[in-house]
C-alpha cells in the first residue's frame, strides 16, 4: 500500500508544481535553518573522544598559598596548571596506562631556503603517550618511543600543513626539521585534522588549530624551553635562572593521564591523594585542606562553559522557525487536501477505509517533507559556510552522518507536523458528501 | 441480501429537520434487479447511500449479506464497499488524473490485491465491457458512454454480490442509455443483485421489480416485469414493502 500511496502522492504533487515547490520551499527553509544551528551546536557538545571521553582525565592538584584560594570568585576551582616538580613526581605512578605532562613553546621552523623562508610555529612539548591518548591521526610514521621519551632524542611529529611547508608534502619520516638551531629527526606526520576543540587544550584557546610541531618533553631541562603562554603563582620567589623556574611555585603545565577503568581511576585518586599529603608534611600545599583533582573532557567543558549560551538559544529558535514553517503549511495543506474531498468519497466508496485515505495524505506529506529535507541540506551546506565565518573553530563545521540522520528525521516531523491535522480532516469527510455533485 | 427495518434518517441543520427517510422497510434478495425511482428531494439517493454503508441512519435496522450493520466498524463497513458492494454513478466518478487501468484498479488496491491478479481482473472487466484498448485513455479522453462503462467495468472487477446503481443513465444519450442499461441486464444474469435510482420509467421497466420513494417512504410497488433468465427466480417477490 506505501508503494500506492507513493505514487498517488506523487500524481498529486504533479498535479500543481508552484504550491508543490511552495510547500517543499518552505519545508526546506526550516529545515536549512534548523540543521545548520543545530549542527553549529553539535560542533561544541559532541563526544570529542568517542568511548575515551571517561577515560582520559586532567589532573589538578591544590598547590595554592594558604591565605587565598586559586579563584577567589570560585573557591571551589583548583589550580588550572602544574607545577614542573609535581609533574616530574607525577610521572613516577605506573597507574595510568598512558600520561602527559604538557605545555607549548614557540620555535622558528628553518625549512630548506629554496623551499620557504622561516616561519614561527607553536612548538608542544608532550610525552609519546600524549597521540594516542587523544588519538590524533597519522598520515606517515607515528608518535616517538618511550625511550626516545626517556633519553630523550631529538624526534618531532610535525602536522599536515608543516609538512607541505618544509617538505613538500611527501613522506618526510625519517628527514630531518630545523627548530631554532637544533635538528630534529621527523618520526610522524599527522593526517590532515582539524577537531572543533582541542581537547588537550582546555585552558587557552580551545578552539584554536592543532599545534604545528611536537617534541618530547624531556627537552624541557636540558634545552631550557621557554614556555610560551601564562605562569602563575601564589609565592613571591627569585626566577633568575631556567633552574630556578622550574623548581618554582610557577603553575605553567598541563597534565593528563588514561585510566581505563574504575579501579584504576579510584586507585590513581587514592594515590594523588596521598602524593599531595606528601607533598604537605613536606611544608608544601599550604593550602588548609589539601584537594586534588581528576576531571573528565566533558566536566570541565561544562565547568569552563565553551559552549556558547547564544549557540543553544540560536538551536531552539532555528528548531522553532522549523515548526512555524510546518505550521504555516497546515493552512495550506487543508486547502489543498480538502480540494480533493470528491475523489475521497470515491475512494471511500470503493473501499478505502478512513485510516488508508489518512495514511495516504500522511504519506503525501512526509514526501513534501522529504523533498524539502534534500532540499534544505543542500541549502544548509551554504549557510553551514557562511556561519563557519563567524564562529570559533568553524573550519570544523560541518554536515556529519549524525547530522544529516538529524536532518532527516526534522524532515520527517515537519511533513508529519504539517500533514497530520489536514489529513485527519480530509478522512474524516463522510464518503457520502461529493459523490452525487462530482 | 439486503434487509432494511423502518430506517430514519433526518438531516439536522441548526434550525432545520429534514426527515430524507421515514420509516423505510424493504427487503432485496439475492439476484434481483430492483429499480428505484420518485421525485427529486424523495430520498432516492439517501437510500442508496445508506443501503451502500456511505451513509450512517438514524434509527431502524439493516442487515446487508447478512451482517447486522449497525454493529460495523469504519474498517469493517470499508471492507464491506470493497467486497461486497459495487457503486455505479451518475457521473461516473472516475478519478481525473488516473488512465482507464488505474482507475479499474482503485477497489482492487484497497483490497489488498497482488499485481498479477489484479492485472488479470482489470484485463477481463474492460474487456467484458468492450474497452481494452483504451486502458492507458484519462477519463478526459473518453465519451460518456464510455467513461461509465469504465466505471462499470470498475465494478465488474470488484465481483461484487450487490451493485448499486444511482441514475447510472442520466448523463447519457438513448444509444448510450440502451447500452448501459443492456450491460447491467447481462450482469444481473449473471447472478449480481442490483438496486438502481432512476428518474428513466424505461430504465425502470428493465428491472424485475419497481419500487417508488416518496417523501423518505417506499410507497409503491409493481410487480416484476422481466423473469430472469439466469434462474434467480422470484425470489425477490417475497420481499415486504411498506
Amino acid at each position: 500500500m506505501l508503494t500506492y500511496n507513493l505514487k498517488i502522492a506523487l500524481k498529486s504533487l504533479r498535479r500543481n508544481p508552484v504550491l508543490t515547490a511552495l510547500l517543499i520551499g518552505a519545508i526546506a527553509l526550516g529545515i536549512c535553518v534548523s540543521t545548520s544551528f543545530v549542527t553549529l551546536r553539535h560542533l561544541y557538545t559532541q563526544d570529542f573522544l568517542p568511548g575515551k571521553s571517561d577515560e582520559v582525565f586532567y589532573v589538578q592538584l591544590d598547590t595554592w598559598g594558604a591565605e587565598r584560594p586559586f579563584n577567589e570568585d570560585r573557591p571551589e576551582l583548583l589550580p588550572d596548571l602544574m607545577t614542573y616538580r609535581d609533574a616530574r613526581n607525577l610521572m613516577q605512578s605506573k597507574i595510568p596506562v598512558r600520561q602527559s605532562p604538557m605545555y607549548i613553546t614557540q620555535y622558528f621552523v628553518h625549512p630548506d631556503p629554496k623551499m620557504a623562508r622561516p616561519f614561527q610555529a607553536n612548538v608542544r612539548l608532550a610525552t609519546s603517550d600524549f597521540f594516542e591518548m587523544f588519538r590524533l591521526p597519522f598520515r606517515y610514521g607515528g608518535p616517538w618511543t618511550k625511550a626516545a621519551d626517556a633519553k630523550p632524542e631529538a624526534v618531532a611529529v610535525i602536522d599536515h600543513e608543516t609538512n607541505e611547508k618544509v617538505f613538500g608534502g611527501e613522506n618526510s619520516v625519517g628527514k630531518t626539521i630545523r627548530l631554532e638551531e637544533r635538528y630534529f629527526r621527523v618520526v610522524g606526520v599527522l593526517a590532515p585534522f582539524r577537531p572543533a576543540l582541542r581537547v588537550w587544550e582546555l585552558n587557552r584557546n580551545p578552539t584554536g588549530p592543532p599545534e604545528p610541531v611536537y617534541i618530547p618533553f624531556n627537552f624541557t631541562q636540558p634545552l631550557e624551553v621557554p614556555l610560551a603562554g601564562n605562569a602563575s603563582s601564589w609565592k613571591q620567589e627569585t626566577l633568575d635562572t631556567y633552574e630556578q623556574f622550574l623548581n618554582s611555585e610557577m603553575v605553567w603545565l598541563q597534565y593528563w593521564v588514561e585510566l581505563p577503568d574504575e579501579a584504576s581511576q579510584r586507585a590513581y585518586k587514592e594515590w594523588l591523594d596521598h602524593y599531595a599529603r606528601d607533598q604537605k608534611k613536606l611544608g608544601r600545599f599550604p593550602r588548609p585542606v589539601v584537594r586534588t583533582s581528576l576531571s573528565t573532557i566533558p566536566q570541565i567543558i561544562e565547568r569552563n562553559k565553551f559552549i556558547p549560551e547564544s549557540v543553544t538559544t540560536m538551536s531552539i529558535v532555528s528548531l522553532l522557525f522549523l515548526v512555524v514553517c510546518s505550521v504555516n503549511l497546515i493552512g495550506i495543506l487543508l486547502g489543498k487536501f480538502l480540494a480533493r474531498v470528491p475523489e475521497v468519497s470515491v475512494r471511500r466508496a470503493l473501499g478505502a477505509s478512513r485510516a488508508q485515505i489518512f495514511w495516504q495524505h500522511v504519506v503525501e506529506c512526509e514526501l513534501i517533507g522529504v523533498a524539502g529535507g534534500a532540499l534544505g541540506i543542500l541549502l544548509s551546506l551554504g549557510l553551514l559556510e557562511v556561519l563557519a565565518k563567524f564562529v570559533h573553530s568553524g573550519e570544523a563545521l560541518r554536515l556529519d552522518g549524525e547530522m544529516l540522520l538529524v536532518a532527516g528525521f526534522l524532515s520527517l516531523v515537519a511533513g508529519l507536523v504539517a500533514g497530520v491535522y489536514p489529513a485527519w480532516r480530509v478522512c474524516s469527510v463522510p464518503p457520502a458528501m461529493q459523490l452525487k455533485v462530482q | 441480501m439486503l434487509e432494511m427495518k423502518n430506517i430514519k434518517k433526518i438531516y439536522r441543520t441548526e434550525s432545520v429537520a429534514t426527515h430524507a427517510l421515514e420509516d423505510l422497510t424493504l427487503t432485496v434478495t439475492a439476484g434481483e434487479f430492483v429499480s428505484v425511482t420518485g421525485p427529486s428531494g424523495s430520498g432516492k439517493t439517501t437510500f442508496l447511500n445508506v443501503a451502500g454503508l456511505l451513509d450512517t441512519f438514524d434509527s431502524g435496522s439493516y442487515i446487508l449479506d447478512g451482517k447486522d450493520v449497525s454493529r460495523l466498524s469504519d474498517k469493517e463497513m470499508s471492507q464491506m464497499r470493497n467486497r461486497a458492494i459495487g457503486f455505479i454513478f451518475q457521473s461516473f466518478n472516475l478519478i481525473p488524473d488516473l488512465n482507464v487501468f488505474d482507475n479499474v484498479d482503485v477497489p482492487l488496491r484497497y483490497r489488498g490485491l497482488g499485481a498479477k491478479e489484479r492485472k488479470e481482473r482489470i484485463e477481463r472487466a474492460l474487456e467484458m465491457v468492450g474497452l481494452s484498448a483504451r486502458l492507458k485513455h484519462l477519463p478526459s479522453q473518453l465519451s460518456g458512454g464510455q467513461q461509465q462503462r469504465v466505471a462499470i467495468a470498475r465494478v465488474l472487477a470488484g465481483d461484487p454480490k450487490l451493485i448499486l446503481a444511482d441514475e447510472p443513465t442520466g448523463n447519457l444519450d438513448s444509444l448510450m442509455t440502451r447500452e448501459i442499461m443492456d450491460l447491467l441486464g447481462r450482469i444481473n444474469q449473471s447472478g449480481t443483485t442490483i438496486v438502481m435510482v432512476t428518474h428513466s420509467p424505461e430504465c425502470a421497466e428493465r428491472a424485475h421489480r419497481q419500487l417508488h420513494v416518496f417523501d423518505g417512504r417506499v410507497v409503491d410497488l409493481e410487480r416484476p416485469r422481466v423473469t430472469l433468465a439466469s434462474g434467480n427466480t422470484s425470489a425477490g417477490l417475497a420481499a415486504t414493502l411498506r
